[in-house]
């Protein structure tokens, strides 16, 4: 599965709309998340990949497609 | 040194009180394991200032709401020091809501790391606890007190209360201890997330010695409690709050 993939299907769990129009444009407003979702979301993404995301990084991603961005460039420096 | 050749776990034990606790128990001779749940680079650092105590510090990352990751950490612990001595179940989170307003995954999240946890740690403790032990759970005033958008925290801190309380009983055969330590307000970052950056009201704030609780007044009461001179005491919740819920005042304005 590809981490757009993976991402997709973790955040929509979460936010307990598997059946939502999911696009890189998205945003957690979108999403109606809370912030125990993004908690919860930012939780599951670090132990799927096996990064970190400082709270400080979440302040730059606008949206889904700046997320998994963020996380393929995490995971491509970790090797 | 009361603790030397000690090892201790501290959950939540890289920042606020979990810190204060963390660094005298390293003051005090014993190794210490902290459990963190996201932010790697303050618990390293909480870790390096305990190395310089001339113990060891080893970190753990793990979501104590999480049973699976509990096992895990014990595994490592297992793996790692073959033993413990202290359990410190300090982590804590909350959904910061009125009662009505709480949904079931708020209630679930809360209960799961104030409360489940210090079950499920205990029970992995114990195993490991070979020559006897101590355990100590971080409670608040909100077990007793109602205050603003707490009901989770209360509650789950309230539950925390007995689980100790059972736990005291229950283990007291092994040789090991189990109390609490309730604090009032205390100044750390956590009070600015529960109180949405608005302070809390000053009747919290405020006590009769003129300060509010530090971490270290908590962790002075969790090595008093660590130590053989608190042997006889088991299941009690000790309560650190300079007087404050001695004094009945009505909340007003933030502080």
């Amino acid at each position: 599965m590809s981490i757009e993939e993976t991402i997709r299907k973790t955040v929509l769990k979460i936010v307990r709309k598997e059946e939502f129009d999911f696009t890189p444009a998205t945003t957690f407003k979108d999403l109606g998340a809370d912030s125990l979702d993004i908690v919860q979301i930012l939780v599951a993404l670090e132990d799927k990949f096996d990064i970190e995301i400082p709270d400080d990084d979440l302040k730059g991603l606008a949206n889904m497609g700046d997320m998994i961005a963020y996380v393929e460039r995490k995971v491509a420096e970790k090797g | 040194m009361l603790f030397k050749g000690k090892v201790a776990l501290i959950t939540g034990g890289s920042r606020g009180i979990g810190r204060a606790i963390t660094l005298r128990l390293a003051s005090e001779g014993a190794d210490v394991i902290i459990n963190y749940f996201r932010k790697r680079d303050t618990a390293e650092l909480t870790a390096q200032e305990a190395r310089q105590k001339s113990v060891k510090a080893h970190i753990i990352k793990a979501d104590v709401g999480d049973e699976e990751k509990i096992n895990r950490m014990f595994s490592e612990i297992e793996r790692t020091f073959g033993r413990l001595d202290i359990l410190v179940n300090n982590a804590a989170s909350g959904v910061a809501r009125s009662a009505l307003d709480l949904d079931t995954r708020g209630w679930d999240w809360t209960m799961n790391i104030n409360a489940r946890a210090f079950l499920l740690c205990a029970q992995k403790a114990v195993p490991l606890m070979k020559d006897g032990g101590k355990m100590v759970s971080i409670t608040s005033l909100g077990s007793r007190f109602v205050l603003p958008s707490y009901a989770a925290i209360g509650v789950s801190k309230a539950a925390l209360e007995t689980v100790t309380r059972y736990l005291a009983v229950e283990l007291a055969p092994k040789g090991i201890c189990v109390n609490a330590v309730a604090a009032s307000a205390v100044e750390t970052e956590a009070i600015n997330v529960l109180s949405g950056g608005q302070g809390l009201p000053p009747a919290w704030c405020r006590t009769p010695v003129g300060r509010m609780v530090e971490p270290e007044d908590i962790a002075n009461a969790v090595i008093f409690l660590c130590s053989e001179e608190a042997f006889m005491i088991r299941g009690q919740v000790i309560t650190v709050d300079g007087g404050a819920s001695l004094v009945q005042t009505a909340p007003d304005k933030p502080c």
